[in-house]
């Protein structure tokens, strides 16, 4: 069963991907990036799936577009330019034939909220009778996630925080390079135009003519 | 990298915005018991509090705040927090993770499920925390000071 809102807000999701790949300034696609989790939230809150919700705003629309724009600020403005058209003859018939996959796939899925769902027929009925007593927390999915499954917490925090040191051991700059970014932190404006800072830029935006002097 | 923002109306707004982001995390982290929200979703609100600063006003200042050092430091100190919460219950005969397990005189095990359970979520928020952080700060090439 699908309600008309849902029905909109794929639209939009569809609408603002697709806008995303075609743009060509990146601080654009970011934004529209952004968009795009904004209202896969709203999806999942119309889902009742609050926490998870509650996560994409955050990190989503958030915070990821923050680091993106960081990155992109760090590197160029511009997405270098598509030169295999022919490349789409193969992925466009994939994309479609995956898609009519799914479709197929998803006739046999039971409806939202199904009390004889598999998904509700195992050990969920007993983390949702059980928890309050159990754990004393009201919010079962805090209980799952903290108690009952807190294993799979443990990895996924593992996960983050390795992939922020790795992150840390690709990206830190060595000893040679830190003097000069030291000197340049005050005129990086004047050298790239591409204004860390995040200020007008007056010769990047004149138009997509300069896209060699805008590569640095 | 960064540094202050051009515009004043910028400046002032995200000057006074960060800490009211960044009590909401430390709700949503508080309160996640009762309501939406955890150690994920709030650790990230409490970075976009650290991080919005150091994106618009004097980086100094910015830097001040929350200096470099905190994110690997409070990711690592989430995670053995976690991992001592994780490894506590097997001297007390229980499995890997049971909070319930661990005997604290004049409290039920539910209770102390309950209070494993806040201290896992601060721990998560703690390292997402970090993580967000020092991801940031490599970006923006700021991580050795």
């Amino acid at each position: 069963m699908i309600v008309p809102l849902d029905i909109v807000l794929f639209v939009i999701l569809i609408a603002t991907a697709f806008l995303a790949l075609h743009v060509k300034d990146l601080l654009a696609a970011v934004g529209l990036l952004s968009a795009y989790s904004l209202f896969a939230a709203l999806l999942f809150a119309g889902l009742s799936a609050l926490d998870v919700a509650l996560v994409e705003a955050a990190l989503g629309a958030g915070l990821t577009g923050v680091l993106f724009i960081a990155a992109i600020l760090a590197t160029t403005r511009r997405s270098a330019p598509r030169t295999d058209s022919r490349r789409r003859l193969v992925v466009i018939p994939l994309i479609l034939g995956f898609v009519g996959l799914m479709l197929y796939a998803s006739v046999d899925l039971p409806d939202r909220g199904d009390p004889d769902a598999p998904a509700h027929q195992g050990v969920a009925t007993a983390y949702i009778e059980g928890s309050l007593e159990q754990t004393q927390t009201p919010n079962v999915v805090t209980a799952i996630l903290a108690d009952y499954r807190s294993q799979d917490t443990l990895g996924e925090t593992l996960v983050i925080v390795t992939a922020a040191l790795s992150a840390a051991l690709v990206l830190v700059r060595r000893g040679d390079d830190e003097d000069e970014d030291e000197v340049a932190v005050g005129s990086t404006d004047a050298r790239d135009g591409t204004g860390p800072t995040g200020g007008p830029v007056p010769t990047d935006d004149a138009g997509p003519t300069d896209d060699v002097e805008g590569e640095r | 990298m960064t540094g202050a923002y051009p515009s004043e109306v910028v400046r002032v707004i995200c000057a006074v915005a960060s800490p009211f982001i960044a009590l909401f995390g430390l709700y949503v982290i508080a309160h996640g018991h009762y309501g939406p929200g955890g150690g994920f979703a709030g650790g990230v609100f409490v970075a976009v509090g650290a991080i919005l600063p150091r994106l618009t006003i004097d980086e100094r200042l910015a830097y001040r705040l929350i200096p470099p050092a905190a994110g690997p430091l409070t990711a690592g100190i989430g995670l053995l927090a976690f991992l001592v919460v994780a490894v506590l219950p097997l001297f007390a005969g229980g499995a890997f993770l049971d909070y319930g397990a661990l005997e604290i005189p004049g409290m039920e095990p539910a209770r102390v499920r309950y209070l494993g359970i806040l201290v896992v979520e601060v721990a998560v928020g703690l390292a997402v925390f970090g993580a967000m952080v020092l991801i940031f700060d490599t970006i923006t090439g700021r991580s050795e000071r």
